[in-house]
């Protein structure tokens, strides 16, 4: 009888294995010679058939940039090696209130409509119509007197003129940056919030949607696109893929070549895995702690100094943060992203504060009258209150845990009671809004000038409670800063930019409003497997980094050559 | 009839408790949907459009309101739109997550019940000997293991280190759901590590079960005269001992798969599988209320279904029941 049992359990595992042998043995995929680049720009449970480009939650990682096209292509890290795309040239107006595009000729909408300045027109208008629907285009709301596009004008058939509400030289980057819509196709969708767009027509040189599932999906060559001639890749394929663990290992295995994933221990757990993955981890934007300056003790100057040179900052980035983050120099927001709006010079009296150096901390905090009243062991503030903060993270954010711990240890040595506290990210977004916290752990906005750094830092539309933004949480006004942004836009003078700059940097150092921690790396992994032509630190000619946000990733792809064996 | 009658008034009760607590359940927690969808936006949007993004996809209305218009709803069994899939409507993402949930579980549950309680009657039938010193005490401390320890393990000897196994998923990719050799295969392919981690935990609670039923069956009166009466030793086992002691295996089945479209969540998230209990959990991370109401909801009612129908076969098979 036991021989009998054991022999049907064993036909059961033979079974298995016999179906698991069938299903290897059957190629996974039959694409007849296309050559398709496998990338990963948004970890997700299951692709939905959206491909709507203004969504955030998703699709427009899938759509913009590869289907849809901007007017320009910013290469911010070569500023002078831009690529126009729907246009081809801009005129910047003497009063800075205008900017007026020249259009591309020529080009059609993948479903062969031609495109032409009424697109452009549509486009902006259909924005300003649909404010729950946001396109990235920052319509002046006269109601509010917020934003900044008045109106668009079309001049002739290839010719369109942004007319601004003030005078503004930053304007065309964010202008360079719409995605014009084809008028033929959107003029009839009524609610485009909601719209899915499951046929989506564009001009960029992948548009044409096949072979959707839930776990990929495939945009093939726009027969009509001017790259065509240099373009080597047949289709792009978006893999749905979840957790960094799985992702780096499907970079390894071959199931994936581009990637802008996490990673721990990349010499560990990454390169050894294949002889075909690389990573390049630059330095990206910085990384501070942001703290609430409404209330004691972080209202009191010399507290934040104190917390500032208490932090030990070598063993953030060599161990809290896997030796892949980079020192920032200076305390402000922003590191060598932005190297060349520094004064150097100008900045040099507060490289102090960047310094880890626990005395001066306490002599600090003793001067101010931060001392132990009560004898618990811990500081208190100057009017005998007791002093003990939170520095909030979302579970699971690994590097940045540990970082918070290193912090909590660094000020706990100086006599502050501070500890790290996990929180789920709802109640982490939630919390932040409201204004009403101790600290929190912050990554930076971005952009081509250092203005799209501290413009949402500083701008005081961003700290009124209950809609106060990550960027702002600090909630502290400083109105030369607030002055020195205005000014920065209002002139496209470089030497005067730089001098308004300046006027940020030493304010903040000042003040410190914000305490700078490190810069994060920008995270990019590629696979020499199938494609050569890769961006690397020897040929850094654009952006590497795979997600929406950064325009260049699709000369990234049209760069990239199949690798002959 | 009485009986069945006032189960149906406790189901029907249930019900609508649960529905309530669904309702409230992802709204006490902090953070509501739109906080997400407006912090992907890092920054880049205006007042006018943080306040329209509320309106649409924050809870808006009086917490009264927004009950209301989710009873009503329910009863037309309109789920809403999801909005981490947006705009996927939440029915068609439960039902994909459902479909591969129950090629999961529903494989892992089959296969766990019957090759557990095959060895759980055969453990107990010859009782201390060779099978029964093994497995039963091997199955003890099997179950005692969580399923991330056994899953993780798997997924790394198998999937990472000797590379016989995906790496994840429910399918290759770029393979289109069909009803083909190619597809099936590929489907049992990329589920058999999440189900054999999921089978490695569950055997022990089958093979117990049946194993104590079954001996304290064994001294039993009738079973004593069924062997005096000279029948066979497989008709005494089968027939009179496993069929007797599989009622409250029954039952035990009845439950798991009430609580099988709760999806398996650690094993669905260390092999990237696209099941309920993957969505849930991002659901719950991102307020998702829909997603998350619709699932409770969900799973509420198979657990409801589930148990009336085993107190619908205890009265079948248990006379005593009737009166009642």
């Amino acid at each position: 009888m036991t021989g009998n049992k054991m022999k049907s359990i064993g036909r059961i595992a033979l079974m298995s294995v016999g179906i698991s042998a069938l299903a290897l043995g059957l190629p996974a995929f039959a694409q007849d010679g296309d050559v398709v680049l496998r990338l990963h720009v948004l970890d997700s449970d299951a692709l939905v058939e959206n491909f709507n480009p203004n969504n955030p939650t998703g699709p427009q990682q899938i759509v913009r940039d590869f289907v849809y096209e901007p007017l320009w292509i910013d290469n911010v890290w070569n500023p002078d090696e831009d690529y126009p795309a729907l246009a081809t040239s801009y005129e910047i107006a003497e009063d800075l209130m205008s900017i007026t595009y020249k259009l591309r000729e020529g080009v059609t909408w993948s479903d062969g409509e031609e495109f032409n300045a009424d697109d452009v027109v549509f486009t902006f208008d259909y924005a300003k119509a649909n404010q729950d629907y946001p396109m990235g285009i920052d319509v002046y709301m006269e109601e509010t007197d917020t934003g900044s596009i008045v109106s668009v004008e079309k001049v002739d058939d290839y010719t369109v003129k942004f007319n601004l509400h003030e005078p503004d030289s930053l304007a065309r980057y964010a202008i360079g940056g719409i995605y014009p819509l084809p008028e033929h196709i959107w003029a009839d969708v009524e609610d485009p919030k909601n719209f899915a767009n499951p046929d989506p027509v564009g001009t960029g040189p992948w548009t044409e949607l096949a072979n959707f599932s839930r776990s990929s999906v495939d945009f093939c060559r726009n027969e009509t696109s001017r790259y065509n001639e240099e373009n080597a890749i047949d289709c792009l394929r978006f893999l749905q893929l979840n957790g960094n663990e799985q992702i780096i290992a499907s970079m390894s295995a071959g199931d994936v070549d581009w990637l802008g994933t996490g990673l721990t221990d990349p010499e560990i757990t990454f390169k050894p895995q294949s002889e075909f993955n690389n990573y390049w981890l630059p330095p990206g934007g910085d990384v501070n702690l942001q703290i609430n300056t409404t209330k004691p003790p972080f209202n009191n100057l010399e507290f934040r100094q104190a917390m500032s040179v208490a932090i030990d900052r070598d063993t953030i980035v060599d161990i809290s943060t896997f030796g892949l983050t980079t020192h920032t120099r200076f305390p402000v927001g922003t590191g060598e992203t932005y190297s060349t709006w520094f004064n150097e010079e100008a900045l040099e009296p507060y490289t102090w504060l960047m310094r880890y150096d626990p005395d001066r901390a306490m002599e600090l905090l003793d001067g101010a009258g931060f001392v132990d009243a009560d004898g618990d062991g811990w500081r208190d503030n100057p009017d005998g209150t007791p002093i003990q903060f939170d520095i909030n993270i979302p579970n699971g954010w690994t590097d940045w845990i540990n970082t918070g711990q290193t912090i909590s240890e660094n000020l706990q040595d100086v006599g502050i009671n501070a500890s790290v506290r996990t929180m789920d990210q709802g109640a982490w977004n939630d919390q932040a809004r409201t204004g009403d916290f101790d600290s929190y752990i912050m990554w930076t906005n971005g952009g081509p000038t250092p203005y799209n750094t501290y413009n949402p830092m500083f701008n005081p539309r961003n700290m009124e409670k209950g809609r106060v933004d990550y960027q702002a949480m600090h909630q502290m006004r400083l109105p030369e800063v607030e002055e020195a942004l205005q000014a920065f836009r209002s002139t496209a003078d470089r030497d005067e930019q730089m001098a308004h700059m300046n006027t940020i940097h030493t304010a903040i150092a000042e003040n410190l409003p914000i305490i700078g921690l490190f810069a994060n790396p920008t995270w990019y992994e590629y696979s020499t497997r199938n494609f050569q032509g890769w961006v690397t630190e020897e040929n850094p000619f654009v952006r590497p980094t795979v997600h929406e946000g950064t325009r260049e990733r699709v000369i990234h792809a049209l760069a990239l050559k199949p690798v002959s064996r | 009839m009485t009986y069945i009658l006032r189960r149906l008034a406790f189901y029907l009760a249930a019900f609508f408790l649960a529905v309530t607590l669904n309702f409230f359940i992802p709204r006490v927690m902090p953070g509501d949907p739109s906080a997400r969808i407006i912090a992907s936006f890092q920054g880049r949007l205006n007042e006018a459009q943080v306040e329209a993004i509320r309106a649409s996809y924050g809870a808006s209305g009086s917490l009264w309101e927004q009950y209301i218009g989710y009873v009503a709803q329910v009863l037309r069994f309109d789920f809403g739109i999801s909005t981490v899939q947006f705009p996927e409507p939440t029915s068609s993402l439960l039902f994909y997550g459902a479909t591969w949930t129950l090629v999961l579980v529903g494989i892992s549950i089959a296969l766990a019940f019957v090759i557990g309680t095959m060895m759980g009657i055969h453990a107990a039938w010859n009782r201390g000997g060779f099978f029964d010193s093994l497995f039963t005490p091997l199955n003890v401390i099997l179950n005692a293991f969580t399923p991330a320890v056994v899953a993780l393990l798997l997924f790394y000897a198998f999937s990472l280190e000797l590379k016989w196994f995906p790496l994840g998923r429910a399918h290759a990719t770029g393979l289109a759901p069909a009803l083909d050799l190619q597809f099936i295969g590929s489907v049992l392919y990329h589920a058999t590590l999440p189900v054999l981690s999921i089978l490695i935990v569950s055997f022990g609670g089958w093979h117990l079960g049946m194993r104590n039923v079954m001996i304290n069956l064994l001294n039993e009166d009738f079973v004593i005269l069924a062997r005096a009466k000279g029948l066979s030793d497989r008709r005494v086992r089968y027939r009179y001992v496993a069929r007797n002691a599989i009622m409250p295996q029954i039952t035990s089945l009845a439950l798991s798969v009430g609580f099988l479209l709760g999806g398996a969540l650690v094993t669905e998230q260390v092999f990237n599988y696209p099941g309920l209990g993957k969505f849930t959990v991002t659901a719950i991370e991102s307020r998702d209320y829909s997603f998350i109401q619709a699932q409770l909801l969900l799973l509420t009612m198979s657990v409801l279904v589930a148990n009336l129908l085993s107190d619908i076969a205890n009265v079948v098979l248990d006379p005593r029941l009737r009166k009642g």
